[in-house]
């Protein structure tokens, strides 16, 4: 809680010192026609001539009564931009945080399980390799080569053009959700693969593991009957913690495929200094991440050893 | 057996530092190829007398590229440089007192929990945009996690015997700071710049592809992309491959680099 | 089980596909989406053809005035008064009738909304009848008949489903075509309007796609467009399944450059104003002469322009003898040194007072033309020692900053001698987009005076071009050099072969959708 005011009055403290009148900021485009006496009224009405401290407080209460301000990008207020957008990219999120999940641990698994092989090495120099990758360059080459090349999947945006929103049907939104998802997903990929590898080989030298070694049972057999749960856990936690990281490549992922959610609104916003978007972008994004470190914080006291020896007694 | 990992770093590094040399006096001997316009010889593929192919308006693209990835090197390593030291300090900071350090606490959850690219975009958003505006950026998004770190670090080696035992003697505080903690905490902050290096750089590319970062007049591996992304459609695939090829390669190689002092340090 | 899955596929495949009905509907990427909306009063069609809504007259394929919801029209001896008889079947599209006071209320209102200086002739518009309309002017101007034939007639804010604050995301008009759904920023979805009293037109849906340049090419070529404007830099490569098409133009682009020194002033809107550099004639007229304007057609248009040497170029308001032999680098050079301009080194920039010859040349970044164009004759203006620094921005920004202070690439071109008016008048002098150079001349105001005052448009010409040049002085190359034209473009499009543009005539310079003029007449040639 005390993170989110922080981080609200970091973001107003940037506002602040940024060269944008914000007179200006609000009234967007109609700025040339307006008179100096209508400005002094909106600079009046919204309290910029008080001091910064003040403007705070002011600006924070509106927050809190839900007026989250007017978007002069979208000429809509901020708090429906907002939502109107929040649903798509969710399911770009949540989509791509799931099947980064899914493929990092399987690959983990795949490679920790199997160290020093080819198996292993190839999966971790793909994971290297794709840590290395700018986000941004990946989605035009998957642009380049599904969509305009190979013509799989869609060139742009949410929904297929023509079709009034309510007539799109799941499946086409899906695919259009396909490719920014699975470029969204080789984001995330890289670093929960390396972690959970690292976590099977420690596993594989374990007690535990030697057990049943001794018992007979084969490598594949303790990989993914045991080692499954010993590993995903920790590469949970790790997702939770990520989310920033994707939020982040979202922005990119959206902006190259023309997707409209919030990502793309956050770069226009900044591009196009619409102040109140960008702000109220900022505190909803602080919201999410914070509720996933405290997922990923509650999740790592789970795996406390004292927890764990019980689960491996069984 | 011990001593093949640092053979190896070793080398690396001199390789490393081979390519830094090469990058950074590529101003010099590249001249003004990058910026050329051959109006005769505009997007044309990859051939023996245009080795990367060239641009819409008939830049050398292999040109353009080098002084794209050096740009990228010496802002991300002022950047990396800038966020090391703004970590050090604000880590050494929050020894002084309990408030502080809570203060110090308090800043960094904060910074941590919102998103980079989110941060990053705000910051360069405050400060106009432009190379400085982007240096600070990406230097005061990335101290947080080092300052993390080197916290810790500092914690550990307060309570060690060694630091009692001069605080014993009556050393004051800078004296051990100085003669203690420092010392120990330089490879960390080695390690962490150099960690953070590839970080500064893909988001340096990341917020100039945007277009809040670098100016577009410049090569910037980041610009190069952005106007790639118009002529993808038209089939000049060059245009995009070898900029981001590039840029992978030098932040890969950074990386390799940076875990392998890593694992050596940690002997 | 099988079956269920084969279903499943198919059913899939289907989903997938495009629909059937391909040529009821017509997806169109042509950008100009509106910033304020589609509200007439508020700039909406201000090149003529707003999709929603009618104008009293049409503007015919030689630009002579055409009958639109006016049937006949006269002005009157003291060219004061126009009086125009309207047609009786004209109908919204929620099926009310079209009457004078809808007429008089749209003239009025626009003439009072911001933004609009051109009403700012207009002195009243009454309805004499339920079909009649007078408009009285304050004065002579030849121009105002432009007007006539590009401001959309809204309905009066009295009646039922009349003109509001929201009328803009709600358009109700008696064009062809009503707005069906805006998802702003994507796409606009349109509708025959089934109350048009003209033909009706061949496509029951319209789809404009406001994706930006690199995303409208993803679609063409993969095929999702049946027609998208392509920028002529990327005018070779068109994609197979469709053909080039060409549209002539008067849309040309040029350097506009700030004419006052800076003096720390600011404009209304804040702005700052002024710039030391352009506001030397000798600057501006050496710049004008290193332009290689060909190569700029070769390069940044790819060939498909021609030169330019004034905003109106080949139209009969324009001077003839405005060329100049170009580039021309050893009397720019001359010109330079003459003016007291001095380089430091031999190839270095030059100085004058301690005054560097550098400043920002703003183009807006979106627009990968202008980006070139701005590029490219920076690189033809380095020689001279003159560092035009090529700086992109947004319109809000460049509105915000740059309006007064950098010289900027423009775009204009109309298809009346009006826009002339606007540009280099004083009287309109930083407002809007039009002379934000702030360039102000007694004499040529005095001549576009006369131009308004004519009593007919040809009789107007010989003024027109008087303000160019009349042998002492003009905005022209020749006089104050208040401009750097470059280029007259041709605008590029890529459509489905099975779509017949018709006769497509000349377009203005297109922040509307210029190309859809004579939509009416498209056909669809597959079955």
């Amino acid at each position: 809680m005390l993170v989110l005011l922080c981080v609200a009055a970091v973001s107003f403290g940037l506002m602040m010192l940024s060269p944008i009148d914000p007179v200006d900021a609000y009234l967007g485009p109609q700025m040339a026609q307006v008179s100096p006496e209508q400005r002094a009224l909106i600079a009046e009405r919204w309290g910029f001539d008080a001091s910064p401290a003040v403007q705070f407080r002011h600006w924070l209460q509106q927050l809190l009564s839900g007026e989250l301000g007017w978007s002069h990008i979208y000429h809509q207020p901020v708090s429906d931009v907002i939502g109107q957008r929040v649903h798509r990219s969710f399911l770009l999120l949540g989509g791509a945080w799931l099947l980064s999940l899914a493929l990092g641990i399987l690959l983990g698994i795949a490679a920790g399980s199997n160290e020093g092989s080819w198996l292993d090495r190839l999966i971790s120099g793909y994971a290297y390799l794709t840590a290395s990758t700018p986000t941004f360059w990946l989605a035009m080459l998957a642009l380049l080569l599904f969509s305009v090349t190979l013509g799989w999947t869609p060139t742009c945006c949410a929904g297929p053009t023509g079709v009034l929103s309510q007539e799109v049907t799941p499946l086409t939104r899906l695919h259009h959700l396909l490719l920014p998802t699975l470029t969204l997903a080789l984001l995330g990929v890289a670093t929960l693969t390396l972690h959970t590898r690292a976590k099977m080989v420690a596993f594989m030298r374990s007690d535990t593991a030697l057990h049943a070694f001794a018992q007979g049972a084969s490598r594949i057999d303790i990989a993914w009957r045991h080692g499954l749960g010993h590993a995903s856990l920790p590469a949970i936690t790790l997702a939770f913690a990520s989310l920033g990281e994707l939020f982040g490549g979202s922005l990119l992922v959206e902006h190259v495929f023309a997707y409209p959610g919030l990502g793309q609104a956050t770069v226009a916003a900044g591009l196009r200094s619409d102040v109140p978007l960008l702000l109220a972008i900022a505190l909803f994004t602080a919201l999410f991440v914070s509720v996933g470190n405290l997922a990923a914080d509650g999740l790592s006291r789970l795996t406390d050893p004292r927890t764990r020896r019980s689960h491996t007694n069984e | 057996m011990s001593s093949q990992p640092r053979l190896i770093a070793a080398g690396y590094a001199a390789l490393l530092a081979l390519l830094a040399l090469l990058l950074l006096g590529s101003t010099a001997w590249l001249g003004d190829s990058p910026t050329r316009m051959q109006f005769a010889a505009r997007l044309l593929p990859p051939s023996p007398e245009h080795w990367l192919g060239t641009d819409a308006l008939g830049r050398e693209v292999w040109a353009r590229t080098l002084a794209g990835l050096a740009l990228s090197f010496q802002v991300g390593l002022s950047a990396a440089l800038l966020g090391t030291l703004v970590a050090l300090s604000l880590a050494s900071l929050a020894m002084l007192s309990p408030l502080l350090d809570a203060l110090v606490s308090l800043l960094i959850d904060t910074l941590l929990s919102v998103p980079h690219l989110l941060l990053l975009l705000l910051i360069a958003f405050a400060l106009g945009g432009g190379t400085e505006a982007v240096i600070i950026a990406v230097a005061l998004t990335h101290w947080p996690s080092l300052a993390r770190v080197l916290r810790a670090e500092l914690r550990h080696v307060h309570h060690a015997p060694y630091v009692a035992i001069s605080r014993g003697l009556g050393k004051g505080q800078g004296f051990i700071i100085s003669r203690h903690l420092l010392p120990h905490l330089l490879p960390h902050c080695l390690v962490g710049a150099l960690l953070l290096f590839p970080h500064a750089i893909l988001h340096e590319a990341a917020l100039t592809f945007l277009g809040v970062g670098l100016d577009p007049t410049q090569p910037a591996i980041g610009v190069l992309l952005a106007d790639a992304m118009r002529y993808l459609t038209g089939g000049y695939w060059w245009l995009g491959v070898f900029p981001g090829l590039g840029l992978l390669l030098m932040v890969l190689a950074i990386e390799r680099f940076a875990s392998m002092l890593r694992e050596v340090l940690a002997r | 089980m099988r079956r269920t899955i084969i279903l499943a596929l198919a059913a899939t495949c289907v989903a997938l596909s495009t629909p059937a009905w391909a040529k009821d509907q017509l997806v169109l990427a042509i950008g100009g989406e509106p910033e304020q909306g589609f509200d007439p009063l508020l700039g909406w069609g201000q090149y003529g053809n707003p999709l929603f809504q009618s104008t009293l007259l049409n503007r015919g394929p030689d630009l002579t005035p055409q009958p639109g919801l006016a049937t006949t029209w006269s002005l009157s001896d003291d060219r004061l008064t126009w009086r125009l008889t309207l047609r009786t079947d004209a109908r919204f599209s929620d099926n009310t009738p079209l009457t004078a006071e809808d007429v008089a209320f749209t003239f009025s209102a626009a003439a009072k909304a911001g933004g609009r200086a051109d009403l700012s002739a207009l002195a009243s518009a009454r309805a004499v009848d339920g079909n009649t309309v007078e408009l009285t002017l304050k004065a002579p101007r030849i121009t105002f008949i432009d007007q006539l034939m590009t401001l959309g007639i809204v309905p009066h804010a009295e009646r039922d489903n009349g003109y509001d604050d929201g009328y803009g995301r709600q358009p109700l008009g008696s064009g062809p075509y009503r707005l069906v759904e805006w998802q702003e920023g994507e796409q606009l979805i349109v509708e025959r309007n089934p109350y048009f009293y003209g033909p009706a037109p061949i496509f029951e849906r319209l789809v404009f796609l406001f994706t930006d340049e690199a995303a409208t090419l993803s679609a063409a070529h993969a095929g999702q467009v049946d027609l998208a404007a392509i920028p002529p830099a990327l005018a070779e490569n068109i994609p197979d399944p469709m053909r080039r098409v060409i549209m002539e133009s008067v849309d040309n682009r040029g350097i506009l450059f700030p004419m006052q020194p800076d003096e720390g002033q600011h404009a209304t809107n804040g702005a700052p104003m002024g710039n030391d550099v352009t506001s030397d004639l000798a600057i501006r007229q050496a710049i004008n002469l290193a332009l290689d304007r060909e190569t700029l057609v070769d390069v940044a248009l790819n060939g498909f322009g021609r030169p330019a040497f004034g905003p109106a170029d080949g139209l009969p308001w324009s001077h003839g003898d405005e060329q100049l032999a170009t580039p021309n680098l050893a009397r720019a050079n001359a010109l330079l040194d003459e003016a007291g301009w001095k380089r430091k080194q031999d190839d270095g920039l030059r100085y004058k007072n301690g005054q560097p010859a550098r400043f920002r040349l703003t183009y807006p970044s979106s627009d990968t033309t202008r980006q070139q164009l701005a590029q490219v004759s920076a690189e033809m203006v380095r020689p001279l020692g003159i560092e035009m620094q090529p700086t992109g921005r947004h319109w809000d920004e460049i509105q915000r900053e740059a309006l007064h202070q950098d010289a900027i690439v423009f775009g204009f071109g109309s298809q009346s001698p009006q826009e002339v008016y606007y540009l280099f008048h004083s009287a309109h002098a930083g407002v809007g987009f039009y002379n934000s150079g702030y360039y102000a001349n007694e004499t040529v105001d005095q001549h576009l005076e006369a131009a308004q005052a004519a009593a007919s448009a040809e009789d107007a010409y010989r003024h027109w071009q008087a303000a160019q040049w009349d042998g002492t002085t003009g905005y022209g190359v020749q006089g104050d050099t208040s401009w750097a034209w470059m280029v007259n473009l041709a605008h590029v499009y890529a459509t489905n072969r099975c779509l017949d543009l018709g006769d497509l005539g000349v377009a203005p310079h297109g922040h509307g959708w210029p190309v859809t003029a004579n939509l009416l007449e498209w056909r669809w040639t597959c079955d």
